[in-house]
């Protein structure tokens, strides 16, 4: 798809640079596999800070995970906690979108979500992998059910309109073939003596066997048409029962084909470390978490509070707030002898706090990433009934990405919805600079290139673009390499009675653990320097 | 060396990107909310309403939540293009940084950065100068913001 007219061989850095821009999330995931980004949860256990010193209190700022999970461990220690919250809810990104529920994103477009009972979007994080125990161990301790996530699904579709005449792909045909052409030419190689030098002569033996294993190859170690092939790549006709039960092999597509067509990029999705089975998500939506944590806290969180202001003194820290619905602006105060401070920082780059400088710098050297969902309700779920498509994702060069299938609710009668768009990068900046009313368009309009169902089936939809949302300006933080080594430790390091905690303050950024381990570890430190200090106000 | 690296990145990331904003603006319906009054290149306009405006809102007027997006009418800081191409290059806080080359990022978030060329942020320089209200001449160039800091341009 893209010509490099010079006709040199572009660098790594090159090529991702614009894989990025050009393409979709296949090849950014493709990328996070090859690249090594996912690093294991360093969550060691549940927390157990030792008694609280007497009287000592936390100011936490913001009901996201990572405050509530930092509030909750600090209660628990017997700290008097107090939580300032701007949005109306706790969980903050973690967030389901439910018929009935109404959504204001700055500009002041307002969507009333038009969903039907027990259907839902998580306009933020979606899965929880089976290692980021910090979550899941909150999930047990407030006992929000869990129930699979479907990520692989070798039924959903790989899309390139520009390759197969546009024409979706099962994601098993495209694995399937791309894996056996690779072994079949290993094999070739194999026995034309090309790897001698590396491969002992017995351990080539392994190799044929293991190649004919991996790549459904024949007796010749040929990939072709076979009962073999099929049974990874699917069958014309499947196999049966009784007379009309005998099977029909099929064909592979040609090598060549299923290089042009770029949709190899999507085919390791499920082997990246934070994709791989088992996933899970709450029962009823990833919101069940931020909720489970606002029953538990109740009146220690207060909602509605904005904060416009965060000083310290050698006693203690006060943040004055506003409720951002009151037209007088009237100034309120909240203090305790300690503040863990969870804000985003594209949010909290603008509040003024008296800290040090190699904070405040940190504070600031963190943009924020563009994202965009965009969750359809259909008259039916034609995916199931139609396609036999149950959970997983569809991936697509289209500038929606993602089409997600609800991992819930199967052959549920009535209404269904789907994940119609999930977006990075550029499209999730053109998607954001749309209407919500436009981007459901676009998205039913994309879509219908790959289920031709949807202008039929199409019922309502809502869309959130996270740069609109007015709770968090912006996705994620982005740490650059150079920022990361400058500013990272500068920021999580407490500055004299306020610690700063969030995914921003993780390496597991855009992930929901991120949240949770640098919650804890801020908690932790906090927790030291209390008892050191005897937190007297 | 490092310099004609950083020139084959400058045109691929041009070229793309003028390939994405053009390809929404040809199926994109929604007007611009300024183009009656744009009096400047096409393509600063485009990128304004497909990438700015998400920010900024389409009437140039910024937005307050949690936190608040800045005003582009009015807005003093305008007063030097310097000011604003640096911003657009670097981002500043929050922003994103659209300059090239870009900083180094690791795994995904290499596919999370968008990059503009310097005629890119010229143009849209100039259109942001030159409408919502602001009369400021609008004949910053490429080569003006090729002159100045660009992110990562230090890095290895």
């Amino acid at each position: 798809m893209n010509d490099d007219s010079s006709g040199r061989a572009l660098s790594r850095r090159e090529l991702l640079s614009m894989i990025g821009v050009t393409a979709g999330s296949a090849a950014m995931f493709q990328a996070m596999s090859s690249l090594g980004f996912a690093a294991d949860s360093p969550y060691g256990g549940p927390i157990d800070l030792q008694q609280a010193p007497k009287g000592a209190s936390v100011l936490v700022l913001g009901a996201g995970i990572a405050g509530l999970a930092g509030a909750f461990e600090l209660r628990n220690a017997g700290y008097r906690v107090q939580v300032l919250e701007y949005n109306d809810r706790a969980g903050g990104r973690n967030w389901s979108l439910r018929g009935g529920d109404r959504y204001v994103e700055l500009g002041g477009e307002a969507q009333e979500c038009r969903f039907d009972k027990d259907l839902y979007i998580n306009p933020g994080p979606w899965r929880i992998p089976h290692h980021h125990r910090g979550m899941l161990h909150y999930c047990r301790t407030l006992r929000v059910p869990l129930e699979p996530f479907v990520q692989v699904n070798y039924q959903a579709y790989v899309h390139n309109s520009g390759a197969f005449g546009g024409k979706p792909q099962r994601y098993r045909t495209i694995k399937a073939d791309y894996q056996g052409h690779v072994a079949e030419l290993l094999a070739k190689a194999t026995r034309q003596h090309a790897l001698d030098s590396s491969v002992s002569v017995e351990d080539q033996e392994k190799l044929l066997e293991s190649l004919r294993e991996w790549g459904a190859l024949d007796e010749n170690f040929a990939y072709v048409a076979s009962g073999e092939s099929s049974d990874r790549r699917g069958f014309d006709k499947a196999p049966g029962g009784g007379l009309s039960g005998r099977p029909t092999p099929s064909e592979p597509i040609a090598l060549s084909d299923i290089l042009k067509s770029d949709l190899w990029q999507n085919i390791a999705m499920g082997d990246v470390y934070d994709m791989q089975t088992a996933l899970f998500q709450p029962v009823g939506g990833m919101g069940r978490i931020g909720e489970a944590f606002g029953r538990e806290l109740g009146p220690l969180i207060r909602y509605r509070s904005k904060v416009i202001d965060i000083h310290q003194d050698e006693h203690g820290v006060t943040a004055t707030y506003v409720d951002p619905g009151d037209p007088a602006g009237t100034r309120m105060s909240a203090r305790a002898d300690w503040c863990l401070c969870t804000i985003p920082l594209s949010v909290l780059a603008q509040i003024p706090m008296n800290v040090g400088s190699a904070m405040a710098q940190a504070i600031a050297a963190v943009p924020y990433a563009s994202a965009v969902k965009v969750g359809l309700q259909f008259k039916r779920r034609f995916w199931e009934e139609d396609e036999d498509i149950y959970g997983g994702i569809t991936y697509t060069n289209l500038p929606i990405m993602n089409i997600g299938y609800p991992a819930s609710g199967y052959h549920s009668r009535g209404k269904g919805v789907l994940l119609g768009a999930y977006i990075w990068g550029a499209s999730a900046m053109e998607f954001t600079a749309m209407t919500p009313a436009e981007r459901v368009r676009k998205a039913v309009e994309y879509g219908s290139q790959i289920h031709p169902q949807y202008p039929q089936e199409f019922d309502n939809g809502i869309a959130v673009a996270w740069h609109r949302s007015p709770f968090t300006m912006g996705c994620f933080g982005i740490w650059s390499d150079g920022a990361r080594a400058a500013h990272y430790d500068n920021l999580c390091r407490i500055d004299g009675r306020i610690a700063l905690a969030g995914e921003h303050a993780s390496y597991i950024n855009a992930w929901q653990e991120g949240a949770v381990t640098s919650a804890l570890d801020a908690v932790g430190r906090l927790h030291q320097r209390a008892i050191e200090q005897g937190a007297k106000a | 060396m490092k310099a004609g690296r950083r020139h084959g990145l400058r045109r691929i990331g041009a070229v793309a990107l003028a390939t994405a904003v053009l390809a929404v603006a040809a199926h994109a319906d929604q007007p611009s909310a300024a183009s009656s009054e744009a009096r400047t290149s096409r393509t600063g306009a485009q990128i304004f309403a497909h990438i700015c405006q998400g920010c900024h809102m389409p009437d140039g007027r910024g937005a307050t939540g949690a936190g608040h997006y800045p005003g582009l009418a009015g807005n003093p800081t305008l007063a030097s293009w310097q000011y604003v191409a640096t911003t657009v290059l670097n981002g500043r806080k929050a922003m994103p940084p659209f300059g090239l080359p870009g900083d180094q990022y690791s795994g995904f978030l290499k596919f999370v950065m968008v990059q503009l060329s310097d005629a890119q942020v010229a143009d849209v320089v100039n259109y942001v100068r030159s409408n919502f209200g602001n009369r400021f001449k609008a004949s910053v160039t490429a080569a003006q913001v090729a002159g100045l800091a660009h992110p990562g341009a230090a890095s290895p």
